[in-house]
């Protein structure tokens, strides 16, 4: 089990009510945290509309995770 | 065309009136001179015109230009009459076009005052007793209360020439520039004005929109009054009364696949100020290819993100991060999301800030991150973009655009009225939702299809040639795009939408 720090940003923010959270997980990859959290908070966005940075360095989904990564996703947004 | 005429004959009322009718005024507004039976207390019979021909109509042109520049009118048409004329004809006639009344009032007043005063045309009256006189028409003008001409202007930039990043060598850079500002929203009202004040040669603004009263609180640039009116043309309206020495550009039309490239190559630098993610997307692969810098910024509710794409090789662009435009409704707006007026604020401020220091070459950090701003907890993220992970497997950031814009040139079509199309040997295909064509249907035979169901629905388009259809064609070019993916080839989206119809109409 490793613990990690998640930041949401934008529309992901707003569905999972809350702008972060720490998360203890067996999930092997960031891509199979962000499934795990997909279903969890009811996430509209595929993975591959994101980005998703680690320790603020973009990475890619199939990093393994480490405990205490802060690992943020971020959607693309239309507002202006 | 000319807005002005002089003629010797009866002047055609109905036709004048037509050719200022225009979907997007709301107020018309019409003077008519015409000749009195009295004069100075002597009774007149009737009258002759004489014009200096050529100088009377440059002159009336001139005018005619100013009333539109003055109050950012939709149009003016203008004829006076010459030769003769008996009493209760007319002799002139004056109509204004323009988003509201009142600016259509102050137009219609401004040309008639400034014709009485200018125009180098003389009348001889004709008196019931036989007598005749000439009457210099100017003589009756009673000098005009319109608000008063600009006085000459002269900038004044000491308070940035002070710095030593800027000095008269950097302002002579940035009268020197050419901006383009794409976007006159929350975004670009910062960005427009700060550039303006700071002596931007050159502005270029594009934006399609009319000012909507659910923009006033955040694009700080316009008034109540305003609402109806282009918002290229309000902006620019506003540069001028902010910097009348900067030079605008107004395009009241998006940019699309078949021109993007070529309206870059005309500026140094382009700031993306759309709540458009297909503009995005196109400004991103037209500054690619024309290797012009791109500031690209865009909000959600409290927090916004900011790039600058430098179109330099080896550096990173938008596609390095969302290699594809997500499907319409995923990215968000403002409309659906909502927004705290601020927030744009704040976005604009900061991509005003990054192209004032691209044109004046102030070091800057290094251009390949994302910046991430929240306003709630006043926390902002640096996160650097390796270019090696982006675009660079697939040809790289230039290739990359090349190819997606050949595909968008391909996807869209521009016709002037559906009939058009189908006498080109299309199925049209309306992918806007039900309640949108219930309010505003197509005028030509169509299928209907959501454009979230048309990939759900390829059996029934699947061997006709299609032209989908939706307001603005954003959704249609994604939804054509969906379907070519899925192995349809002929299918295209209407360029622009049906709001592209309704302004060639």
């Amino acid at each position: 089990m490793i613990t990690v720090t998640l930041q949401y940003f934008a529309q992901l923010r707003e569905q999972a009510g809350a702008g972060g959270e720490r998360l203890t997980t067996t999930a092997g990859s960031l891509g199979d945290l962000y499934d795990e959290l997909r279903a969890r908070h009811g996430f509209s966005l595929p993975a591959d509309a994101l980005k998703v940075a680690v320790n603020t360095q973009f990475s890619d989904w199939g990093r393994p995770l480490c405990d205490g990564d802060t690992i943020v996703f971020i959607p693309p947004v239309a507002g202006g | 065309m000319s807005r002005f005429d002089l003629s010797g004959e009866t002047v055609d009322i109905a036709a004048l009136r037509a050719s200022l009718q225009s979907s997007g005024s709301g107020g018309f507004c019409t003077f008519e001179g015409w000749v009195r039976d009295s004069n100075d207390g002597r009774d007149v019979d009737g009258l002759d015109y004489e014009a200096y021909d050529a100088l009377a109509r440059a002159e009336g042109e001139r005018i005619l230009q100013e009333a539109i520049a003055r109050y950012g009118v939709d149009d003016v048409r203008c004829v006076h009459r010459v030769g003769q004329l008996h009493v209760g004809d007319l002799a002139v006639w004056i109509g204004v076009a323009a988003a509201h009344r009142d600016e259509a009032f102050r137009a219609c007043r401004y040309v008639i005052d400034e014709i009485k005063h200018r125009l180098p045309i003389w009348k001889k009256e004709h008196y019931l007793d036989g007598d005749t006189a000439w009457v210099a028409c100017t003589h009756e003008h009673e000098h005009a209360r319109h608000d008063s001409p600009p006085a000459p202007f002269t900038p004044d930039y000491s308070r940035q020439t002070r710095l030593k990043e800027v000095g008269e060598a950097g302002q002579a850079k940035l009268g020197a520039a050419r901006v383009l500002v794409i976007g006159a929203g929350g975004l670009g009202c910062p960005v427009l004005s700060y550039l303006a004040g700071a002596g931007v040669g050159t502005l270029g603004i594009i934006d399609g929109d009319r000012l909507e009263a659910s923009n006033l609180h955040r694009q700080t640039m316009y008034d109540a009054r305003d609402v109806g009116a282009f918002k290229a043309r309000l902006a620019a309206k506003r540069i001028a009364a902010l910097n009348p020495t900067v030079a605008v550009q107004t395009w009241t039309e998006p940019l699309h696949a078949g021109n993007a490239t070529e309206v870059f190559a005309q500026f140094d630098l382009v700031v993306e100020c759309t709540d458009d993610m297909g503009s995005r997307y196109l400004s991103n692969d037209a500054a690619l290819l024309a290797g012009k810098p791109l500031i690209l910024a865009s909000v959600h509710q409290y927090e916004g993100q900011l790039q600058v794409v430098s179109a330099r090789p080896g550096a990173s662009c938008l596609r390095c991060l969302w290699p594809h435009e997500p499907a319409p409704g995923l990215a968000g707006s403002c409309a659906e999301s909502g927004v705290l007026g601020p927030v744009p604020g704040v976005l604009g401020a900061l991509q005003a800030a990054e192209a004032l220091k691209i044109l004046l070459d102030i070091p800057r950090q290094d251009d390949g991150v994302l910046l991430l701003y929240n306003l709630l907890d006043h926390t902002s993220q640096r996160l650097s973009i390796d270019p090696a992970s982006g675009c660079a497997a697939h040809g790289g950031c230039v290739e990359v655009a090349r190819r997606a814009m050949a595909r968008a040139q391909n996807l869209s079509l521009s016709f002037n009225q559906l009939d058009d199309a189908i006498a080109a040997g299309f199925t049209l295909v309306d992918v806007r939702e039900p309640r949108e064509i219930a309010l505003e249907p197509l005028d030509a035979p169509s299928r209907q299809c959501p454009s979230s169901q048309v990939g759900d629905r390829l059996a029934e388009l699947a061997g006709d040639r299609v032209l989908l259809v939706c307001a603005s064609g954003r959704r249609s070019d994604y939804a054509a795009r969906v379907l070519r993916e899925k192995g349809l080839g002929d299918v295209h989206s209407l360029a622009g939408g049906v709001n592209a119809l309704n302004r060639s109409a």
